[in-house]
């Protein structure tokens, strides 16, 4: 909402609507926040307890820090934290890049040409999004096994490519490009690729928002990386996680929270570097 | 500029089509091809390689036939509704609140609701699992207990593991969902609050009559995103569960059901076959919310 001058010299209560008062407001975000914080918390502290520890929840605090269960995480005595860190994003990161190359290419297709059966294939495109992968996952797997791209990161990155929701949203995102800049760089001799790679400057805050989006969901991915890749070297770092638990009842659990905690790292870093973009991007999206 | 303008749309179809190459490439690789091979699958006998027959819709009737695929339906659906009508209305609450605080530590707040939405859902499912562990879970000790209940054991009692699923669930998705519902509500006009204000000041009628007209394309699209991830919930159940249905499957969902059949038992045709038997429906669903949008 524009905060104009003369709102902010309203009187409380009516300046805005359903105004029930900032500190009433504060109060009950903090109390919201406290139960979506605390596990993360909890998480954290647990990675210096020893098992014993961790299951008083209500004792937040270890008694001491100590780094060890993080030298035993780095020094792969549990799972090869190191490399399989690497592949998970080796494999968000190209999967991100090539995600959002190849749906804003057709994204800028379908809004700024007109060719025949442009409905259909828009259409089309988004089915995708209603039958996602994990729905497939069966037949891909066995078709990933025939095309020989079991046990690589490849067979994880590339299915994820073809994404409808970036069909949607850059489909959206062109259409609210003027036309006069397409006109202009055509008048200017440009070849239609040419058009395209002139616009994405000014579209680097949805570009970026969007990669942003399908590293996370790459990140995030269990079930693909769990076909495909056996290999315990090949694992993503969710996959490596999740087997651990439940491999030893006498494994330190406190390994296993400071393995979590670390996963946290690459996309809290992303969304507090592309934040402003991030939500920018989403309210030019749903203003217009 | 009005005349370049008079002169396009640009007819170039070969170019449009050139530009949309790359895109259907993956889609055909990686989205029709696993998809009609897994329709074939569905009208093969079990057997994984080569020997697999032609068998009809034998694998669909047995499906109707089978009490643990209703089960798992029933779950997935019940599992969905409850986390869409939890989810919804939690997050245009604090999304008033979060309008109705100071602007400046509204950065601040938005990160920490983000949080769980970063975090992967496999990572979410093991913090979970300390947070429903038996007695000493997090859960009990800190709210069921001190309140004077006896402690609930979430994941193995039969009652409990579906809503267990679905704490889970809106605990990982409010905030992002909130953060989509306070950028659809900074962007409805405030000359229509003060129309509104001048028959009423009463704060429901006022959200009835400009916020929730103005929000209903946000709420659909993050219903249908909330319902499609509902569908394909694999993680938070696999780990939490320990890859079976729970105690009397009270916590069996669809796309654990088809990698049971698939990898516990072999059976890749059946497996495929109940992967296929909700698409239809997923389809419809996503036409009905698109087209009430398109009306409004």
């Amino acid at each position: 909402m524009k905060e104009t001058p003369s709102s902010t010299g309203h009187a409380e209560g009516t300046g805005r609507p359903f105004r029930a008062g900032p500190l009433l407001a504060l109060m009950g975000l903090t109390l919201v926040s406290l139960v979506f914080v605390y596990p993360f918390a909890w998480m954290f502290f647990a990675s210096f307890k020893e098992n014993r520890q961790i299951f008083s929840p209500l004792k937040l605090w270890p008694g001491h820090f100590g780094g060890q269960y993080y030298g035993q995480l780095f020094s792969g005595e549990w799972i090869p934290f190191v490399r399989v860190f690497g592949n998970s994003l080796l494999i968000a990161s190209a999967q991100a890049v090539g995600a959002v190359a190849v749906t804003s290419l057709a994204g800028y297709a379908f809004a700024k040409h007109r060719f025949p059966m442009r409905r259909m294939l828009f259409v089309v495109s988004l089915v995708v999004i209603v039958l996602p992968q994990q729905a497939l996952a069966i037949s891909l797997f066995t078709w990933l096994d025939a095309l020989h791209l079991s046990n690589r990161l490849a067979g994880v990155i590339l299915p994820g490519v073809a994404s409808g929701l970036g069909i949607l949203y850059f489909t959206q995102v062109f259409r609210q490009v003027p036309d006069d800049y397409v006109h202009l760089a055509r008048m200017a001799g440009a070849s239609e690729f040419r058009v395209y790679t002139t616009l994405l400057p000014m579209l680097a805050s949805p570009l970026l928002s969007f990669g942003l989006v399908q590293f996370i969901l790459a990140w995030h991915e269990h079930l693909i990386p769990m076909l495909v890749l056996s290999a315990a070297d090949q694992q993503t770092l969710p996959l490596a996680l999740a087997s651990l638990y439940g491999s030893s009842l006498r494994f330190p659990f406190a390994v296993l929270m400071a393995g979590s905690t670390l996963t946290l790292i690459p996309t809290v870093l992303l969304f507090a570097l592309l934040h402003r973009r991030f939500k920018s991007s989403l309210s030019e999206l749903l203003v217009h | 500029m009005r005349e370049l303008r008079s002169e396009e749309p640009l007819q170039r179809p070969r170019t449009a089509y050139l530009l949309l190459l790359p895109f259907f490439v993956f889609f055909v690789v990686f989205w029709l091809v696993p998809l009609l091979g897994g329709l074939r699958m569905s009208f093969y006998s079990n057997e994984l390689y080569g020997t697999s027959r032609f068998v009809g819709g034998d694998h669909y009737r047995a499906l109707l036939a089978d009490p643990r695929y209703f089960k798992a339906l029933r779950n997935t659906a019940l599992y969905a509704a409850y986390s869409i009508g939890c989810i919804l209305p939690l997050a245009v609450l604090l999304a008033h609140l979060l309008q109705s605080a100071w602007r400046s530590i509204r950065p601040f707040l938005t990160f920490l609701l983000l949080l769980p939405a970063l975090t992967p859902p496999a990572v979410l499912a093991l913090l979970f699992l300390l947070v429903f562990h038996g007695r000493e879970g997090l859960l009990n000790q800190l709210i069921v207990l001190p309140l004077g209940f006896k402690a609930v054991n979430w994941l193995k009692d039969p009652s409990f593991i579906l809503p267990a699923l679905v704490l889970q669930t809106v605990w990982r998705w409010t905030g992002f969902i909130t953060l989509f519902v306070l950028a659809g509500m900074d962007g409805i006009p405030r000359v229509l609050y003060d129309a509104a204000r001048m028959s009423t000041e009463s704060r429901w009628h006022l959200f009835r009559t400009v916020t929730y007209p103005f929000l209903k394309p946000v709420l659909v699209f993050s219903a249908v995103y909330l319902m499609v991830d509902a569908f394909s919930l694999f993680s938070g159940a696999y780990v939490l569960l320990g890859g079976s249905g729970g105690t009397a499957d009270a916590g069996l969902v669809l796309v654990s059901y088809i990698y049971q059949q698939a990898f516990t038992f072999g059976k890749f045709g059946t497996a495929s076959a109940i992967s296929l038997s909700v698409a239809p429906f997923l389809l419809l669903a996503l036409a009905l919310c698109f087209l009430r949008v398109r009306r409004s």
